[in-house]
């Protein structure tokens, strides 16, 4: 989580305890395949093996998810005990003794490889999930040896459609119930379950159910073969293809941790990154699907009254009727709920420097529905504490751009979020919009100013718990788009301002000197992409 | 002087005119800076060469690299091991298959299974690489004889070069880039009846060498051309890091293949060529020479070669799963396979980290590749060591005090691939 | 096999290096930036060490390496040398701050280090120090960074002409 900022908190308990002179009662010490660990009680044999850097494989084992010890591929050897025991479940014991390199084990664990792959069909050219599927890599690095059975493979369906977001290949599942358990811990609802016996044993929805619930896609994640697949994502690109990038959920005010996968400038999906204190290791399906307006309605160059026009143009329009209505004291800023802390900060100090009291906060309307107690809020603004505790700290009071004061002459909204507000009575003044689509009141804007949207800059976003969350660089923003915090820079060198960062970083630190809080924040370093092919498979 | 001052600036691309001021101080102002290349006709690949004369003679050089830069070591960081083999193809492109076989036996031995290659895919290899090295000589030698005015003897080696072109376009499918070399092997075997094939081209090759030589060996004008130019001693040679023929000219006995022996050269027989003076004339002889001792290789390797039927030694590629691919047959046929071939196509191989540095004894000399893996499918470095690039270096040095036309020779006898020297 | 070298390195030298390892037959010694030219120096004319020829010169960036942090030396810079009279072969190794990659040129000592430490510095922005002309050498000098840093990104282009001919602004493509 180096790149997850966060602010200070008490210390949370670590989960590895240094070697302690006393010992402590709620830790256990065992030696596995000749050395010692000391992990807190309760925790499993295979997460004490990872900490020793020895990754036990499995299929059906998932740290966000109960254990059921069904696949038997992380089988090890436990002293005095007879028969060999699923590291997952086995719990560590006081001076327990493991062995998982021993012969016994290792070929227990070989054998359920052959026997995984026994029904398994030649899917791998046309399946979704190669490149990153378990069992490709469990078998590559694990087992590696031709099989000994030679029968007709077991036929079964090849689609079946389980909901609005997930088909399934019955053929392809290898039954691990990660999916089950997935369904049922994110969303609560039991939508589905095993059905028949032994080698006709299948994956199918919960009788009278469809997978229809918000977190469906979840299930797609933790499928460790091909049986899952996104409606959203099948067919478009293959996995190993694809760039990692980290950043953050800007759907909604709980900022879920994602990886923008992405690639050719564009991004492809959006997976959930393990973040405790957040999300955990899920995210909804709306989230999910935010990266599509990544494309759709962008504004791509900058526009003076209805016509392209260049930055330089643009800024020089902008600043000469700005300055008519900031001489008659009629004009107001607008911050946004939807843009990152760097850009809010811009905008506010440039309206500091313009010597206005008051700012307008523009924003999506909050949705009701939405609101589960999960992850789901009904504020769909990612930024909403994050623009409150910037205009607070610099001395300025909010309100809701909807109840635009009617003596406002001049007007400089980030964002295109403007919900409620009167379009007809934008269009009677001059509106700069600084905006990343051309959509809402953008279009009726004099003056739009095209801006990176969050996947295409650094930055961070401060979500509802006050977590301070940073998003890094996927991709280039499309056509003339600047970040926000550069294009207001822009303006206020036109306009007379004094403000003149060189990068997101600078604005950042002078952000953090500012906000009560957030002293103690750190910028980490813009993280690259990460190709999957070469990163070993996400399983 | 300030025109002066910007047509050096142009032509020397330095920032400004303090940076002159060494130029200004030892040079009469009667000098005359003139530009050779990028792309002279006379000149092996494209390279530039900012000359300052004094009349016709050579006062002072600049040689300046790059036109043909392909970013062969960030496009290495990109690829899987295995997808490094195309582009070490373009590094020497008149012997690709000796840089196959340096960077394949770089895999290996990163790998740890450098002991374990299959006797017969190593003799393939040596034979392969033997055959590129008498392409390599053939065309720097003709060509060199051609620029010096003796088009007949050109003419006669790069007919010998296209028999070795065809014969290895047989055994690997491509004329010029073979990417024929795998890690633990090589991709397919030899096709039946090529070694009788080779046997032919050699001895017609004989006979080719017998009318060269007589053609070229007491040639006055060729000799004129290349005696006593371009001559270094054995200590410069040592310390500009020269290698191979030219480094052999001037009288140093090294030759990987004899001083850090590797694959099957221990068990033939062959005679490393010693020059004395180090100028054009001992470079040509000495690849001469060297020409007639990988014939000598060549007839022994398919003497000793063990058969494919051998269970031991026969295989041309190794049996190990987590390096070669599995038969085409099988990875259509079984999900086993068929993992594997699809994990080692798109991971690649996976080579735990470290560092190593191979070397192989190549055309110009010593090829080496300094791999820096970190334990995926990719090389997190790969840093060649080509002798182009450090013959070239020493190029200025050696054009000190010689004639404008006697450049032709030098750089054909230094024998400056662009592909490997630009990487 | 030239354990003995990386031995009679330490007994001569043993403050100015760091560590010793040997991989894969490869001895490397790790020399401090400040005593790299004694060392070299001292290599190339002991009579029992004799490191006469010079053998590459590159240096590997460990931006990307994993477990790498901000605290240690991003920089490696490698330098390859060979004993012709006993065919030792030995890297040395020096470790370069990221903000701060100076290096001491071995250029004077080997003449075909010359180039080569150009190269590095064209690729990796490594100021050898004392080099007698550091310049870029496969790069044009408009060139902007270095393209073998791990930060570079391989897709990024910098075309040295600039076509002003070309239509940039895609509006003004519709309209021609």
């Amino acid at each position: 989580m180096s790149d997850t900022v966060v602010p200070p908190q008490p210390a949370a308990p670590a989960p590895l305890a240094p070697p302690a002179p006393a010992p402590n009662p709620d830790h256990v010490t065992l030696t596995i395949d000749g050395k010692s660990i000391t992990v807190p009680k309760g925790t499993n044999v295979l997460e004490a093996a990872k900490l020793l850097g020895n990754e036990i494989s499995a299929f059906c084992y998932h740290p966000g998810l109960p254990v059921v010890a069904q696949c038997r591929q992380c089988l090890v050897a436990v002293e005095k005990n007879p028969k060999l025991q699923p590291s997952c479940q086995q719990t560590c014991g006081e001076g327990m003794v493991v062995h998982t390199t021993d012969p016994a084990s290792t070929l227990a664990r070989k054998q359920m490889l052959e026997f995984t792959l026994v029904n398994h069909p030649i899917d791998c050219p046309i399946c979704d999930k190669a490149g990153e599927c378990t069992l490709q890599k469990l078998y590559f690095d694990a087992d590696n040896a031709d099989s000994r059975v030679d029968t007709q493979k077991v036929h079964k369906a090849k689609v079946v459609d389980l909901g609005p977001t997930v088909v399934l290949d019955q053929e392809r599942c290898i039954l691990c119930s990660r999916c089950i358990r997935a369904c049922d811990a994110t969303s609560g609802q039991h939508q589905l379950d095993f059905a028949h016996r032994g080698d006709h044993e299948v994956l199918t929805t919960a009788p009278g159910e469809q997978l229809d619930n918000p977190y469906s896609l979840n299930t797609v994640d933790v499928c460790p073969v091909g049986a899952l697949t996104s409606k959203d994502f099948r067919f478009t690109m293959r996995a190993w293809e694809l760039e990692s990038t980290p950043s953050v959920c800007n759907g909604c005010s709980t900022g879920c941790n994602i990886e923008i996968h992405h690639r050719n400038g564009r991004a492809w999906r959006l997976i959930p990154r393990h973040n405790p204190d957040v999300n955990a290791y899920w995210m909804c399906d709306e989230g999910r699907l935010t990266y599509h307006e990544l494309r759709e309605h962008r504004l791509a160059g900058a526009i003076v009254d209805g016509l392209p026009a260049g930055w330089d143009r643009a800024v020089k329009v902008a600043s000469d009727r700005l300055a008519s209505g900031r001489a008659q004291g009629a004009l107001s800023v607008a911050l946004s709920a939807t843009c990152s802390n760097e850009d809010n900060f811009a905008l506010a100090k440039l309206a500091q420097a313009w010597g206005l009291t008051s700012v307008y906060i523009a924003a999506k309307p909050p949705v009701p529905a939405r609101a589960d107690g999960r992850l789901r809020t009904a504020d769909i603004n990612p930024n909403t504490a994050g623009v409150k505790a910037i205009a607070a700290a610099l001395g300025l009071s909010t309100k809701p751009l909807f109840e635009l004061d009617p003596g406002v002459k001049a007007l400089v909204a980030l964002g295109d979020a403007l919900a409620g507000v009167d379009v007809g009575r934008l269009k009677e003044i001059e509106y700069v919009a600084l905006a990343t689509h051309e959509r809402g009141a953008v279009p009726h804007a004099r003056i739009a100013l095209p801006i990176a949207a969050w996947a295409e800059t650094g930055g961070t976003v401060t979500n509802a718990k006050g977590h301070v969350q940073r998003m890094h660089a996927a991709f280039p923003a499309p056509g003339q788009a600047l970040a926000g915090w550069e294009a207001i820079t822009r303006l206020s060198q036109v306009t007379g301002g004094k403000l003149a960062w060189g990068n997101a970083r600078e604005v950042f630190n002078e952000m953090i000197a500012v906000v009560p809080g957030w002293k103690d924040l750190k910028w980490a370093r813009e993280a690259r992409p990460l190709a999957l092919r070469f990163a070993g498979s996400r399983g | 002087m300030a025109d002066v001052h910007s047509l050096k600036q142009l032509v020397l691309g330095r920032q400004d005119v303090q940076d002159m001021s060494d130029l200004e101080s030892e040079v009469p102002p009667d000098l005359m800076t003139i530009n050779m290349g990028p792309s002279h006709p006379a000149m092996h690949g494209t390279v530039r060469i900012v000359l300052t004369v004094d009349g016709e003679r050579i006062v002072k050089s600049d040689v300046q690299p790059g036109y043909l830069h392909r970013c062969f070591e960030k496009e290495s960081e990109h690829a899987t091991y295995t997808q490094v083999f195309p582009y070490t193809d373009r590094l020497n492109y008149v012997s690709p298959m000796i840089n196959n076989v340096g960077w394949a036996m770089t895999c290996e031995k990163a790998l740890g299974i450098y002991d374990k290659i299959p006797k017969r895919a190593e003799y393939i290899r040596t034979i392969v690489s033997e055959i590129s090295r008498i392409t390599d000589h053939l065309t720097c030698v003709g060509a060199s004889a051609m620029e010096l005015g003796a088009f007949t003897a050109f003419l006669y080696f790069l007919k010998a070069r296209e028999w070795f072109y065809e014969l290895l376009e047989e055994v690997s499918g491509a004329r010029l880039t073979h990417s024929y070399v795998r890690v633990g092997g090589v991709n397919k075997d030899m096709p039946h009846g090529w070694d009788d094939k080779v046997l032919h081209g050699l001895a017609q090759t004989d006979k080719v060498m017998v009318e060269v030589e007589a053609m070229l060996n007491s040639n006055k004008i060729f000799r004129d051309r290349m005696a006593g130019i371009g001559a270094i001693s054995r200590e410069d040679a040592i310390a500009t890091g020269c290698v191979g023929p030219i480094a052999r000219a001037a009288g140093v006995d090294y030759d990987v293949r004899k001083d850090y022996p590797y694959s099957i050269y221990p068990e033939v027989e062959f005679d490393v060529p010693l020059g004395t003076t180090g100028d054009c004339l001992d470079r040509y002889l000495v690849r001469i020479e060297e020409l007639k001792q990988s014939i000598r290789i060549l007839r022994q390797c398919f003497k000793q070669i063990p058969p494919a039927s051998d269970a031991v030694h026969g295989r041309f590629l190794i049996d190990d799963h987590r390096v070669a691919l599995p038969p085409k047959h099988d990875a259509y046929n079984t999900i086993e396979s068929m993992i594997r071939h699809f994990k080692f196509i798109m991971d690649g191989v996976k080579i735990p980290a470290g560092e190593t540095y191979t070397f192989v004894e190549g055309g110009n000399g010593e090829l080496g590749f300094f791999l820096v893996a970190d334990g995926t499918g990719r090389p997190y470095k790969a840093y060649v060591r080509s002798p182009s690039f450090v013959h070239l270096s020493t190029a200025s040095q050696i054009m000190h005090g010689h004639l404008i036309a006697d450049i032709v020779p030098i750089f054909g006898m230094i024998n400056m691939i662009g592909g490997e020297c630009d990487k | 096999m030239a354990q003995k070298v990386l031995d009679a390195l330490m007994a001569a030298h043993g403050g100015s290096i760091s560590h010793t390892e040997s991989q894969h037959g490869d001895e490397i010694a790790w020399v401090k930036r400040d005593d790299l030219l004694a060392v070299a120096t001292w290599l190339k004319n002991d009579p029992a060490m004799l490191f006469d020829a010079p053998v590459f010169v590159t240096a590997i960036d460990r931006l990307d390496w994993k477990g790498w942090t901000e605290e240690q030396p991003r920089f490696e810079v490698c330098f390859q040398l060979r004993s012709v009279k006993y065919r030792y072969r030995l890297r040395l190794k020096v470790a370069l701050p990221e903000h701060d990659p100076r290096c001491p040129s071995l250029a004077n000592l080997w003449p075909a280090f010359n180039w080569q430490e150009r190269e590095t510095f064209d690729m990796y922005g490594i100021k050898f120090e004392g080099h007698p002309d550091l310049r870029r050498i496969y790069m044009y000098e408009e060139f902007v960074g270095y393209p073998l840093r791990k930060d570079y990104p391989k897709e990024k282009r910098q075309p040295l002409v600039r076509r002003d001919d070309l239509p940039i602004n895609p509006l003004k493509r519709e309209g021609a």
